[in-house]
């Protein structure tokens, strides 16, 4: 059974970067290796049902960021974003600490629902840019913080992909895990802001409102806050009148909340042009979610997912928290979100064998996993943050090495919550 | 790439997943619309549904057989259940082997072999769980779905945003509101496992149902195994009976159902009812994270290399040779465990006794296989042929 489980790793190895070699992207490499893998385990045969059923095994979260993503690029269209943005730098342009932490809160908006650092770059992420580099920030910091906090974002509650993915996989509740996420993903973010962010000056305010866009005139407080106030109140009835509130799930909520957003835009949306835009760009994130549910039913099939979980429970303790914020980010960056059934779900494992607080130790990890979205092959964040802010410096010399300190942060305080997850299980709920 | 030819690709591709879809589809459908059968043993005195205890389940697929088996004299009554996790497969053979078997001296006997029907019918994305299993007869081989823990997707779709068990209040995973041992006691006007689970607890109810039983399985990594966990009232039948087990049969411990972990048939079925509720754990490295190939050989022996010697590092919490856990040891374990309680509720309870005959024993199951107690529906009267 090893050799069996090890030649069908090593099948998804050299499939992968031979489709990568021929500059595939990384799903279709994925896909490829995962039908690779299947063909050579069954023997020449291909496993259709596991390649199907292995497809569907991430739909609900795939519905809930695309409903979610929706909804954010709804705001941004109806001039919401544009007008939060700006009146947080009408409001406290004279004092930077407050304007630094109302811009941080932004920012952490949108990952959080969507569980997608990229929304983040694409819905606030270009104008809050436009508001550092008018406090003085250096283009090099702002792009910095613009990634960790799109990164802390994806990392936020109440939607982390690599949670959710991970407890699936393990059998393990996805319930408990929103105090200890907010509070690193907060921690990292802040520490980002004003770690890069503290050195400057008061904004400029009227050199940042003339390139901030113009939200439309009837823009307010209440149009804007209306769809988020529809959103916790769809979620908060099920939890407090739990037996008297249809089930609806999350997507719906999500799909009500932008239907508020739409009936309270001050301007007409088009929203199948805003609906096809959003599912355009979520096509590799959906993607990656598809293939990965596929490898990951290949794998199981074939033994290798059991190898591999072998591999890291049978691992003493020390060794993974000596290296685990090397192994988590640089994972993440090569596999992306299929580094959290395929290590994640093992982990847990030995951590609960372990007597650790799973909830704590898997909210640790859930948080180093974004940081490595700046690291090639994918860079997906990091790319898109570059992109978005039109980055004219060095990526690795500026952009990377700059962000390596906030980033550094982050996988040290991640650590510490894994070694000492029992002494703060206090944290859990939510 | 010319966009002509980035079109044949893309109209391929979408050919390709077509047929692919197709043929999946075809598969998870039969998988779905597979019937077993089970032929009414010699004890069975009535089948009735579970709609008869809450009309709107009727025609659901979740109406599961609800089969009565009265010896006419007056005694107790016991409810036995089998796949309430249909991926614990020795719950639902053990309960087929009772209803196919047992006689009454004394008392009745309610049996519900497919106590969750919707999650026998579905298998689990990920998992690469194989659909269905075979267990050897002396006349050939029986078929069996292999399901899932959740009730399909087909049947409660969507989950909450967080389930909360009624009536405790208490927070579970969104997907337990599809467990239907984590609904318990259930919901009139909830989702159809809530459903399911307040239609037994009628079924407990109207039955005045005694001493109620939960066949389960557990992967070698969970800490609950190979043991009998029991609600306070019936802690010293479980007691009792792991302690006679250990010393004549095999090893089993036991465990109290703890008071604030709600939605579980051990705890909300004593709660909310009469009866006392027990619920049966056997090993099963199928379900294990660190198993290797996912096959029905691993089902069905429970042999597996990476278990092993997870095992070795001191990482499980039952041991496990080359030897393996096979189903007739399984089902075994589960046969002969509940014939003890039965046994001892009747020592406990004069006048409420439930004594069953022809059911085997451990020893005997392992011995002769569990396919041995299968009736062949094929010479059985087509009167006397049940569906699950």
């Amino acid at each position: 059974m090893y050799f069996h489980a090890g030649l069908i790793l090593a099948v998804i190895a050299v499939t992968f970067a031979v489709a990568k070699y021929f500059k595939l992207s990384v799903e279709l490499s994925m896909l490829l290796a995962a039908i690779a893998a299947g063909i050579v385990h069954a023997g020449g045969a291909i496993p259709v049902r596991h390649l199907v059923e292995g497809s569907f095994t991430y739909l609900d979260v795939c519905l809930i960021f695309i409903t979610a993503t929706f909804f954010m690029n709804l705001l941004k269209e109806s001039g919401g974003v544009a007008f939060m943005v700006r009146k947080i730098v009408i409001t406290f342009h004279k004092t930077r600490l407050l304007c630094l932490f109302f811009l941080t809160v932004l920012l952490l908006i949108p990952g959080a629902l969507t569980g997608s650092g990229a929304a983040t770059v694409l819905t606030v992420g270009t104008l809050v840019g436009t508001v550092l580099s008018y406090m003085g920030i250096s283009e090099k910091r702002v792009a910095a913080i613009i990634f960790i906090c799109a990164a802390m974002s994806a990392a936020a509650p109440p939607v982390n992909l690599w949670a959710m993915m991970a407890a699936a996989g393990s059998n393990m509740p996805y319930v408990g895990f929103f105090q200890p996420l907010l509070v690193l993903s907060a921690i990292g973010a802040f520490f980002a802001m004003f770690f890069l962010g503290a050195k400057g000056k008061n904004v400029e305010l009227e050199k940042a409102l003339k390139e901030l866009p113009e939200p439309p005139e009837k823009m307010n407080w209440l149009r804007v806050g209306i769809p988020f106030a529809v959103l916790i109140f769809l979620i908060m009835a099920g939890r407090i009148w739990p037996f008297s509130t249809p089930t609806i799930g999350l997507p719906l909520m999500f799909v009500l909340a932008s239907v508020s957003a739409i009936l309270l835009s001050p301007k007409k949306l088009q929203i199948l042009r805003i609906a096809t835009e959003t599912i355009h760009s979520l096509i590799p994130l959906v993607g990656i979610m598809i293939v990965v549910g596929i490898l990951i039913q290949v794998m199981a099939l074939s033994g290798a997912r059991g190898l591999i979980s072998l591999g890291v429970v049978t691992l003493p303790l020390w060794v993974l928290f000596s290296t685990l914020f090397l192994i988590l980010p640089v994972s993440e960056g090569l596999l992306q979100y299929a580094v959290a059934p395929l290590l994640g779900v093992p982990l847990i494992l030995l951590f609960n064998m372990k007597g650790m607080n799973a909830i704590i130790a898997l909210s640790a990890m859930a948080v180093m996993w974004p940081i490595g979205d700046i690291l090639p092959p994918t860079a997906v964040v990091g790319r898109a943050t570059v992109m978005e802010l039109k980055f004219k410096g060095h990526y690795y010399k500026d952009f990377l090495k700059t962000a390596l300190i906030p980033m550094g942060f982050v996988l040290l305080v991640a650590t510490l919550f894994l070694i000492f997850s029992n002494e703060l299980s206090f944290l859990v709920g939510g | 790439m010319t966009d002509r030819n980035l079109l044949i690709v893309k109209l391929v591709s979408l050919a390709l997943v077509a047929v692919a879809l197709v043929i999946a589809g075809i598969q998870f459908h039969d998988h779905r619309n597979y019937q077993e059968e089970v032929v009414k043993g010699p004890g069975v005195t009535q089948v009735k549904k579970l709609s008869d205890y809450f009309e709107p389940l009727k025609g659901s697929i979740n109406d599961c057989n609800i089969y009565i088996i009265d010896s006419g004299v007056p005694g107790g009554t016991a409810f036995l259940i089998g796949s309430s996790h249909p991926e614990e497969p020795a719950g639902n053979l053990t309960a087929q082997l009772f209803v196919e078997n047992a006689k009454l001296a004394k008392g009745r006997l309610i049996v519900a072999i497919r106590a969750n029907q919707s999650a026998s019918r579905v298998s689990r994305p990920g998992d690469a769980y194989p659909l269905y299993y075979t267990i050897e007869t002396p006349w050939g081989e029986k078929k069996f779905r292999m399901g899932d823990r959740w009730s399909s997707p087909l049947d409660s779709w969507p989950d909450p945003e967080v389930y909360v068990n009624y009536p405790s209040g208490q927070l579970l995973a969104y997907m337990d509101v599809r467990n239907f041992n984590r609904t318990w006691p259930g919901r009139a006007n909830g989702m159809i496992t809530e459903q399911t689970n307040y239609a037994f607890m009628n079924v407990i109810k109207e039955e005045g149902v005694d001493i109620f039983i939960d066949l389960h399985e557990a992967e070698l990594e969970y800490p609950v195994i190979s043991t009998i966990v029991a609600h306070q009232k019936g802690a010293d039948i479980a007691g009792m009976a792991s302690m006679l087990l250990t010393s004549t049969e095999f090893r089993i411990g036991m465990e109290y159902s703890p008071k604030s972990l709600h939605g579980l048939s051990h705890r909300e079925v004593g709660d909310h009812s009469d009866a006392v509720s027990i619920l049966l754990e056997a090993p099963e490295p199928f379900l294990d994270r660190v198993r290797g190939i996912t096959d029905e050989k691993l089902l069905l022996t429970g042999q597996d290399e990476f278990v092993v010697m997870a095992g070795k590092y001191g990482l499980l919490y039952e041991k496990i040779d080359e030897k393996g856990w096979p189903i007739d040891v399984r089902v075994g374990r589960h046969c002969s465990t509940v014939l003890m309680i039965f046994e001892l509720w009747g020592d406990f309870n004069p006048g409420k006794e439930v004594v069953i005959q022809q059911v085997p024993r451990y020893d005997e199951v392992v011995q002769n296989g569990t396919g041995y107690y299968f009736r062949d529906p094929s010479k059985a009267k087509t009167e006397d042929i049940y569906y699950e």
